[in-house]
């Protein structure tokens, strides 16, 4: 997986982190580190946190199962890798944004500060979904309803037929790929294609640092591969499937390094 | 009945009578004139086989009041109805084990009466799954320990799990038998080396009951797992998704295929049902529905203007697939006018409906909860998992744990010189294998009463995960949870309090408790 067992990994990087700190950084700015996430109450939704660099950063606030950023876990470092905001800080933590968030497999119990409530970290923004009853919003999306592709002989744009699942840092499918293999099974049914071309890939992550993760190796091939069991296993069968895994891990370069962890899915219809 | 919480005004009138005569006279003014007194028990017996119709609405007294069992297409003639006449070789009918009078399932109450009434020679007690083993003597009250003291029966599954097409699963994990005070799992014949390698689990009798709420093809059932992206089970005749709510681990896609493999494993059939023996018991299930109908202290649950979530017409005719959780479905409709009624125990379900809804507290370390984008912890209600409306059941694909059967929170008999009890469940040592990431809360090696959808998915994240339940007629069919690990309403508030740390007060758990009686 990576240039050294994780919690070495993330000792080195921790540690280099403390030695080379340095000014703060400037908006605008990308931040790469990994570190333990920190929870703070307020009166409405929990916001997350997590420090590095004597600095506190704000993550997200709780969130709901279809916003584009879910928080961390307690119990787990996690890699962020984003760009600092010039935005007004938000629970006592400069915002990061846009920003990715890899809650890391292994299991860290000093990740566990969860910090109460003050008045002065009041949210300035009504969260997107309360803790309680959500005041009509749905929870998630239906993916039925949404880009998928209505059955028909006429001819389907490429772009139609192209998908991309993200990944976290060494993560396999999860609960956030549902919805988009859903588009895919719906669009190959809807198109009777013949071809499924699935592309895998590994990569690594370059943090502010200079520590350099990189994931499991292997896992672009098992990435592919997993995504074509699941469409096999959910019906989708009298198709050729193609799969393939590119290692893109050797050239993390701190910018782009989460965009690298992906599967493409495109279909090939019927002529 | 559940207490009334502390602190409430117990009768509102011009003049306040004291003493115990508003308890009196508040009772007084709600309890039915004489129907209750007809209806039958909580442990009236309804034997396969017995010819008797089942009235369109049949009622049967519990301890919070009387539940009611709704047949929406009219009374059910059980003569010759493959439901309720015994097909196996046991002696058993699905009614054995699915009664009328506790909610379609099965009271542990109910359970040691007919131990008595029979002397254990009822086919209810049947080796294959009413003993702890089918070794053991069929006799001895010890040999029918864990149904007799928390209504459980004996699953046995294969290991390693078979996947729908019979092809064998190659688990993510081992596992290894700790503990096993039932022998069933180390037996030659039965266990996991004998030559039909078996893991035997013990779990509760789900209630065929409000299963259109149960099974529907709405909102959240899709052809992937909305809790881990993995493909659903389909239905083998339509190929359509299944919900996965019907059984503790979802195993079965539907309610024909479970009663195919109910007839086997429980009733002992030595065939196959037939298009038209398990279209009726389908097509029976269907249109059944349960809940709570009166309340001894509240009263009437089905009265004209009332809540609307509350009465088992209300259930029949209620929407199903409909996520609840926000305020305009909430998971349990209750309206206003019992937020300030001059009947208390009505108040008090109206505050225990709030609890339910509003009541924060941090929900962590439960998989396929804090894994499905909330984050670890959150800080929400009981209805964010409980959000089905009118069912409080998840939406779909509805399996979680939260330690009901994982240690270090599952029930466990403290060990030590001075307690005679023995652990009665199975201890079984899971431990994920090094090419598969750790479970996310309870690293390489998990110590698990049982697997739960472990045992069908073979997954490390699995272990402990079960498809939580139905909460309608709960006041018939105690005890609680898949493994009756809460004897009582209270014990399995008590278990969230402590499971969550949410501090409930007194007067929370009163009104938690009076709420989900009235269900």
């Amino acid at each position: 997986m990576r240039i050294a067992p994780p919690s070495l990994a993330i000792c080195l990087a921790l540690c280099l982190a403390a030695a080379t700190a340095a000014a703060a950084p400037k908006p605008g700015e990308r931040l790469s580190f990994v570190s333990c996430p920190i929870v703070r109450d307020t009166r409405s939704v929990p916001c997350w946190l997590a420090e590095y660099g004597g600095e506190l950063y704000f993550l997200t606030i709780q969130t709901d199962v279809s916003a584009p950023v879910n928080p961390p876990w307690l119990g787990h470092k996690v890699l962020v890798e984003g760009v600092v905001s010039d935005e007004p800080g938000i629970c006592g933590g400069r915002v990061i944004k846009p920003v990715t968030l890899s809650v890391l497999p292994e299991l860290d119990a000093s990740c566990n500060t969860i910090l109460p409530a003050e008045d002065r970290y009041e949210l300035t923004f009504e969260p997107p979904r309360p803790p309680g009853p959500s005041r009509g919003r749905l929870a998630f999306g239906d993916p039925a309803k949404r880009d998928t592709v209505a059955p028909s002989d006429a001819p389907v744009p490429a772009a139609q037929l192209a998908f991309s699942l993200a990944y976290e840092f060494d993560g396999r499918v999860a609960f956030r790929h549902a919805q988009i293999l859903q588009r895919i099974l719906d669009t190959a049914r809807a198109t009777h294609a013949v071809e499924v071309r699935i592309t895998g890939f590994r990569s690594g992550s370059r943090l502010s640092d200079g520590t350099v993760l990189r994931e499991r190796a292997g896992i672009e091939r098992e990435r592919a591969e997993q995504i074509r069991e699941l469409l096999r296993g959910a019906g989708l069968d009298g198709v050729q499937y193609t799969v393939q895994g590119k290692d893109t891990s050797k050239r993390p370069d701190g910018i782009a390094d989460a965009p690298d962890r992906r599967v493409d899915v495109v279909l090939v219809p019927a002529r | 009945m559940a207490a009334l919480g502390f602190g409430t005004v117990l009768a509102r009138s011009d003049v306040e009578v004291k003493g115990h005569v508003a308890e009196q006279k508040e009772q007084a003014q709600h309890a039915p004139p004489g129907a209750a007194d007809s209806e039958p028990s909580a442990t009236s017996w309804w034997a396969p086989g017995n010819g008797k119709t089942l009235a369109a609405l049949a009622s049967y007294r519990n301890d919070y009041g009387s539940g009611g069992v709704l047949n929406s297409t009219g009374p059910v003639n059980t003569t010759g109805h493959p439901f309720f006449e015994a097909i196996g070789r046991n002696g058993r009918a699905c009614v054995t084990c699915h009664q009328p009078a506790n909610g379609m399932s099965l009271s542990v109450e109910t359970i040691r009466r007919r131990w008595d009434e029979t002397q254990g020679k009822d086919p209810l007690f049947a080796p294959v799954d009413g003993m702890n083993c089918p070794h053991l003597p069929a006799e001895s009250p010890a040999s029918h320990s864990l149904l007799l003291e928390r209504g459980l029966f004996r699953i046995f599954l294969p290991w390693p799990p078979k996947a729908d097409d019979g092809s064998t699963i190659d688990p993510e994990f081992t596992l290894e038998v700790v503990r096993d005070p039932t022998g069933c799992n180390t037996h030659p014949q039965y266990g996991l080396s004998s030559p039909n390698p078996m893991v035997s689990v013990y779990r509760r009798p789900r209630p065929v009951a409000n299963l259109r709420y149960v099974t529907h093809q709405k909102f959240g059932v899709f052809a992937f797992i909305g809790k881990n992206g993995l493909p659903a089970s389909r239905d083998p005749e339509t190929g359509l998704p299944s919900a996965m709510n019907l059984l503790a681990d979802a195993r079965q896609p539907t309610l024909k295929t479970q009663a195919v493999e109910a007839a086997v494993t429980h009733l002992q059939f030595d065939g196959k049902l037939d298009d038209e023996r398990l279209g009726r018991i389908v097509g029976f299930e269907q249109q059944l529905y349960v809940a709570q109908t009166r309340n001894t202290a509240a009263g009437d649950l089905m009265e004209e203007g009332g809540p609307p979530g509350l009465g088992v017409r209300n259930v029949a005719t209620g929407r199903d697939g409909l996520l609840g959780n926000n305020i305009t479905n909430f998971v349990v409709p209750l309206g206003d006018s019992w937020k300030h009624s001059p009947n208390a125990m009505r108040e008090s379900i109206a505050r225990g409906h709030d609890v339910f809804m509003f009541r924060t507290f941090w929900i962590r370390d439960a998989m396929h909860l804090n894994t499905v984008g909330l984050g670890n912890p959150a800080k929400r209600t009981c209805s964010t998992c409980h959000g089905m409306h009118m069912m409080g059941m998840d939406i779909a694909n509805g399996w979680m744990d939260i330690g009901t059967t994982n240690l270090p929170h599952a029930r466990e008999e403290p060990l030590n010189p001075w307690n005679e009890r023995k652990p009665e469940l199975p201890l079984f040592r899971i431990t994920c294998k090094a090419n598969v990431p750790p479970h996310p809360f309870l690293g390489r090696v998990i110590y698990t009463q049982d697997p739960g959808r472990a045992l069908i998915s073979g997954k490390c994240n699995d272990v402990g995960a079960v498809v939580m339940q139905q909460l309608r007629g709960l006041s018939a069919r105690a005890p609680y949870f898949s493994n009756g690990s809460a004897a009582t309403l209270r014990e399995m508030v008590d278990f969230y309090d402590r499971r969550f740390d949410i501090g409930f007060t007194e007067r929370e758990r009163e009104d938690l408790v009076n709420f989900l009686s009235a269900l």
